[in-house]
């Protein structure tokens, strides 16, 4: 007995080799990422700010920040969040609640996903996704094989359309098919019966369509008018969008050249934010496009080599769900930026400008790289 | 417990993973492909629609000068203001883009001088560039400037621009306008050498491309690509600005007097080399301000019932009449005509020839303007007479075959291919054409048409030695670091007679000066040579039932060896005598009294001109006053001593001056004497010149004559350098000109 449950107490000073291939392709995106920031940013900031530095060198900062975080993280035993499993589910969602009751934190906006703590801001919706994948991970775990009974599955999608019952009301439409997309990816991966998936899938249209009939008020069909012809109003609604595709559109086969954008010359909108793939694809073209989103693909291989090679489920699905969120995230980015999907609000993993989600991402990254000390550790 | 991932959650895991990053790569890489290689050039053109914008740079056109390198025409820097009525119209607030749109419309039209309304309609436009107006100068631009800089709180210099360009100066406005022309609003040459050395003047239009924000602003570090204008060629005239003034000067004066009704026209022409040293057409125009009717043509535009439109009269105004008009030369051509029988030794300057008043020809009767004829007469004679009847006969001897082959030999059926626009073509009986009336009125030199420049290229040809030469005015293009890059050379067409013939004709043309018609081109001190011409404007005399003439001269200088010819033309004179020996023939006169000595020729007076008129008066000045006295005796002229000083502290008239015998030269010679009073200069019109020079010497003041005193005519003035009723110093010179107006002696 006090084997075993020395065993299963979480160390927090964890030792074993991390996986050094996951931490280069990290260190490598968020180096790009920061260059073509500081590219993309330029001229905005010197505009509006009159100092063509002012958010590379925070965003460096808070790089420098994250990384430290993601070292720490991954020496930190990551069995540590399977007993917080549930305190994050229920403060995510009490921090939501808290969000829906106040008036708007960040003024001139009529959505209600920033909280704002003095300096730090951030989208809680950021930790709806995290509480998701501990909770879902932790849960499916510790009850191997529940996942084909009808109450455990219940119990599961209600706990997930909890959140992003929270998450859609923001509204944040994004983060809410982000938090599904993942809660659904690792319900297949503990073992969700076939049939029970394609019961799945129908909920997931029918929430989808829901999410966007929902926001038909004025939120959502414009994004999809502007979506399908952007052209429609290319001065009010359709400006982002077409502005993006002219970016891109312009980067030919090698691009202007890094630094060369004429696009973010303010005329894409926060060329740093949402739409910085227009920028890079026309500073880099569509070689250095394809480039970057190898980077990624490569990242989620070896983030779900991690997951396949981890000493346990928890490990394995926590490692799933973590890559599989960035993953999708950047894919979801890109086909906004490209016009594929309608315009949601999706930033670009390691190369959009924000602070708090860039300490947050990394430290995630951070506990993917314990899974994978703790798997070395076990080889041994 | 902790189990790990079991087979089935690692064959799931795979599959996710794979089918995740086929999903990935395949979708973007289509929609990525879509854009940016299939789409690609669409995009990116829009884009550089809205991102660049070209500004022209214009290049500097290349200055005019003359040939001492004197500037007629050059280029200011002159500015255009626009507004960019899209990033007004972009804005949202609906007040403050009405706010915005009437300040601008009330400053600019202010500023700019244009109606409220008008501006403000630019302001409305669906544009990004709408041009208010060009060519402002510097102190305009300022107070745009000044404008935005007021209203900063609009943020004004957002919607109004200012570019700069330039502008054409014409600094010595209307002198050689004709041959100069001018510029478009665009500075793209119109008329004249602006219009044809355009392609040379202009230079190549240089671009910045440079790319804007979404704001409308230059970044300090965008995108930017100079394509650099190439200044302008320069031109060097072959016209001398001095000679061009003297030209313009006379002719102007002669235009005036003689009430022109169709202006006149002079051109000075080097006979060997063809350069044109003066070429002026009167009444003419400012370049500076192209656009606008002199005072008397905007009179015959405003007069009640006028038949002219604006537009009528500006090309009138802009017409080169030496190149662009022609017309019959008349008794001018008989040069030619002579110089033909003489090549062909068909007569002699000793031939003779009898004129009884009237000759005809196949039934055509022709008279000559002597009643009772000139008798018989040699050849020389009859050219110093210009006698119709004898060069009628001279006609018929050369016949039509060799009077056609001689007439296209002198250049006169083709084009002289001067270097400027709007040259005519001649009207001429060809040889197949020709019948004995046609060759009769032809040896006068009526019924053909030709233009003045080709009538002076022929007579060059005919006093140079006999070589057709092609006229030009640019001698030289520089490039802007002013290398010459091209220079004209003269072309010899070919040699028409031979010079033998040509020493013939300038004999001829000195007698015709000395005993005829052309007495009053006569130049004091100075052997030159001339022939005169009165023409009938047949086309517009059958039109109208009155009878038009054109008065004309033509003038070599020096006759032994002439540098000039000099053609001056009045197209229907009103002013009492039309003949070219009265009207024509003294403003040669005027012209080549100033142009030969400033050419660097000296006078060599006769002993009867020198005894007359052109006592050159000593410089007496610091001499003693006895010294200084009989100095002044000496050379044939009066003093008088004003104050009690031993020396000569200033003298009047200077020395160097040329005063007529007799005349009195004021010797000062204290400091702050008093001076003599001031005259009143008396009316000298009219007046023989004895009565001159007793009406200047009882008014106190000197004389100079000036024209052709020395004839046996009937000699009076017509012209005096200083205008009746002025004051003047007492011994002033006052320039008085002859001129012989016996009918007799002009008439040809």
């Amino acid at each position: 007995m006090p084997t075993k449950r020395k065993k299963e107490k979480p160390k927090f000073w964890q030792k074993g080799k991390l996986d050094i291939g996951f931490l280069i392709l990290v260190l490598v995106l968020l180096l790009v990422g920061l260059i073509m920031l500081y590219s993309a940013s330029y001229a905005y900031s010197y505009t509006y700010y009159q100092n063509s530095y002012r958010f590379i060198s925070r965003q460096a900062g808070f790089a420098l920040v994250g990384v430290v975080f993601m070292l720490i993280a991954s020496r930190i035993d990551y069995h540590v969040y399977k007993k917080l499993a549930l305190p994050i589910y229920v403060g995510t969602a009490a921090l939501l609640v808290f969000l829906l009751i106040m008036p708007p934190m960040v003024s001139g906006m009529d959505v209600k996903r920033w909280f704002v703590i003095g300096p730090i801001n951030f989208q809680p919706s950021e930790f709806g996704k995290f509480s998701i994948i501990v909770l879902f991970s932790a849960w499916i775990s510790s009850n191997p094989g529940k996942i084909k009974k009808f109450r455990y599955i219940a119990w599961l999608l209600g706990l997930l359309a909890v959140m992003c019952l929270l998450v859609v009301l923001e509204p944040h439409l994004s983060a809410t098919l982000l938090i599904f997309a993942i809660g659904i990816i690792l319900m297949i991966v503990g073992g969700l019966p076939m049939k029970w998936l394609g019961v799945g899938a129908g909920i997931g249209i029918g929430g989808g369509a829901l999410a966007i009939l929902s926001g038909a008020v004025g939120y959502g069909s414009d994004r999809i008018k502007y979506w399908l012809d952007p052209w429609a109003d290319p001065k009010g609604l359709g400006y982002q969008t077409i502005q993006s595709l002219l970016a891109i559109g312009s980067g030919g086969l090698l691009g202007r050249g890094i630094g060369q954008s004429r696009q973010k010359y303010l005329w894409v909108p926060e060329p740093h934010n949402d739409f910085i793939f227009a920028i890079v694809c026309e500073e880099l073209g569509i070689i250095g496009a394809i480039a970057i989103i190898l980077l990624f693909c490569a990242l989620i291989w070896r983030g779900f080599t991690i997951a396949m090679r981890a000493k346990d489920q928890f490990g394995t699905l926590l490692a799933v769900g973590l890559t599989f969120q960035v993953g999708l995230q950047a894919l979801l980015n890109i086909l906004v930026v490209t016009n594929t999907i309608p315009n949601t609000g999706i930033s670009l993993p390691f190369f959009s400008y924000g602070g708090t989600a860039l300490i947050i991402l990394l430290t995630e990254m951070g506990i993917i790289l314990s899974v994978s000390r703790a798997s070395s550790i076990e080889k041994v | 417990m902790a189990t790990k991932a079991n087979k089935k959650m690692l064959k799931s895991i795979l599959l996710i993973m794979l089918a995740f990053v086929i999903l990935f790569v395949s979708v973007t890489g289509y929609r990525l492909t879509t854009i940016m290689l299939i789409n690609g050039e669409k995009y990116q053109s829009l884009a550089s629609e809205q991102q660049l914008y070209d500004t022209l740079i214009t290049a500097p056109r290349g200055n005019i000068l003359d040939s001492k390198m004197n500037i007629l025409a050059t280029s200011d820097t002159a500015y255009t203001i626009y507004i960019i009525p899209n990033s007004i119209n972009n804005l949202q607030d609906e007040n403050k883009k009405t706010l915005i749109k009437t300040t601008i419309a009330k400053g600019i039209s202010e500023i700019l001088e244009i109606d409220f309304e008008t501006a403000l309609g630019y302001t409305e436009k669906k544009t990004s560039y709408v041009t208010v107006k060009k060519r402002v100068d510097k102190s305009v631009a300022d107070k745009i400037r000044q404008f935005t800089a007021d209203n900063k709180d609009l943020g004004i210099a957002r919607y109004i621009g200012i570019d700069e360009t330039t502008k054409r100066y014409y600094p010595n406005d209307s002198l050689a306008s004709v041959v100069l022309g001018f510029v478009g609003d665009d500075n793209q040459g119109l008329a004249g050498i602006e219009s044809y050395y355009d392609a040379q003047l202009t230079g190549v239009t240089g671009r910045v491309v440079a790319a804007k924000n979404a704001l409308g602003a230059d970044m300090p570090f965008s995108y930017q690509v100079v394509e650099e204008a190439k200044q302008g060629n320069s031109l060097v005239l072959t016209i001398d600005s001095y000679l061009q003034h003297i030209a313009e000067k006379y002719l102007e004066q002669a235009v005036e007097a003689n009430r022109a009704g169709d202006r006149g026209a002079c051109v000075i022409m080097d006979v060997n080399t063809g350069a044109i040293r003066a070429m002026a057409t009167k009444g003419d125009f400012n370049p500076n301000s192209p656009f606008t009717l002199s005072e008397a043509d905007q009179a015959l535009l405003d007069a009640e019932g006028s038949t002219y439109t604006k537009n009528e009269l500006l090309n009138k105004q802009w017409r080169n009449k030496t190149v662009s008009d022609t017309y019959e030369p008349g008794s001018v051509f008989k040069i030619v005509t002579g110089a033909m029988a003489l090549e062909e030794d068909l007569a002699t300057l000793d031939s003779s020839y009898n004129c009884a008043w009237s000759i005809v020809i196949a039934g055509q009767v022709y008279h000559c303007h002597k009643k009772g004829g000139h008798g018989t007469q040699t050849l020389k004679e009859a050219m110093v007479h210009s006698c119709n009847p004898a060069f009628i006969t001279i006609g018929q001897l050369v016949g039509t075959s060799k009077f056609s082959k001689y007439f296209e030999a002198f250049g006169l059926t083709k084009k002289t291919g001067i270097d400027l626009p709007g040259e005519s073509i001649s009207v001429y009986h060809s040889e197949k054409n020709m019948g004995p009336t046609e060759l009769a009125s032809s040896s006068f030199g009526q019924t053909f048409n030709i233009t003045p420049i080709q009538l002076i290229t022929a007579v060059s040809a005919a006093v140079n030695g006999g070589n057709l030469v092609k006229p030009y005015v640019v001698s030289q293009v520089l490039d802007y670091n002013n290398n010459v890059i091209k220079s004209t050379q003269t072309i010899v067409k070919r040699q028409v007679i031979s010079e033998e013939t040509s020493k013939k004709i300038r004999t001829m043309m000195q007698a015709v000066i000395e005993d005829g018609g052309a007495k009053n081109a006569y130049v004091a001190g100075f052997k030159t040579g001339a022939k005169t011409g009165t023409s009938e404007k047949v086309a517009q005399n059958n039109a109208s039932g009155e009878v038009k003439y054109i008065a004309s001269t033509v003038g070599i200088a020096p006759v032994d060896d002439p540098e000039l010819a000099v053609l001056v033309m009045i197209d229907e004179p009103n002013g009492g005598s039309y003949y070219g020996g009265a009207v024509a023939a003294p403003v040669v006169s005027e012209i080549l009294t100033e142009a030969l000595p400033y050419l660097g020729y000296e006078p060599q007076y006769t002993d009867k001109e020198l005894a007359q008129y052109a006592l050159n008066i000593p410089s007496v000045i610091n001499d003693d006053i006895a010294t200084a006295k009989n100095k002044i005796v000496a050379a044939g002229l009066k003093t008088r001593v004003i104050g009690n000083g031993e020396k000569v502290l200033r003298q009047l008239p200077l020395g160097g001056q040329s005063l007529a015998k007799g005349g009195t030269v004021i010797l000062y010679t204290e400091e702050g004497a008093t001076e003599e009073p001031n005259v009143t200069v008396p009316n000298f019109i009219g007046a023989t010149v004895s009565e001159a020079n007793n009406i200047a010497s009882a008014a106190g003041l000197n004389i100079e004559f000036t024209g052709n005193i020395s004839s046996n005519g009937y000699i009076t003035a017509y012209k005096q350098s200083i205008d009746p009723e002025t004051q003047v110093p007492t011994g002033t010179i006052v320039t008085v000109y002859f001129r012989d107006t016996s009918a007799a002696n002009v008439a040809d």
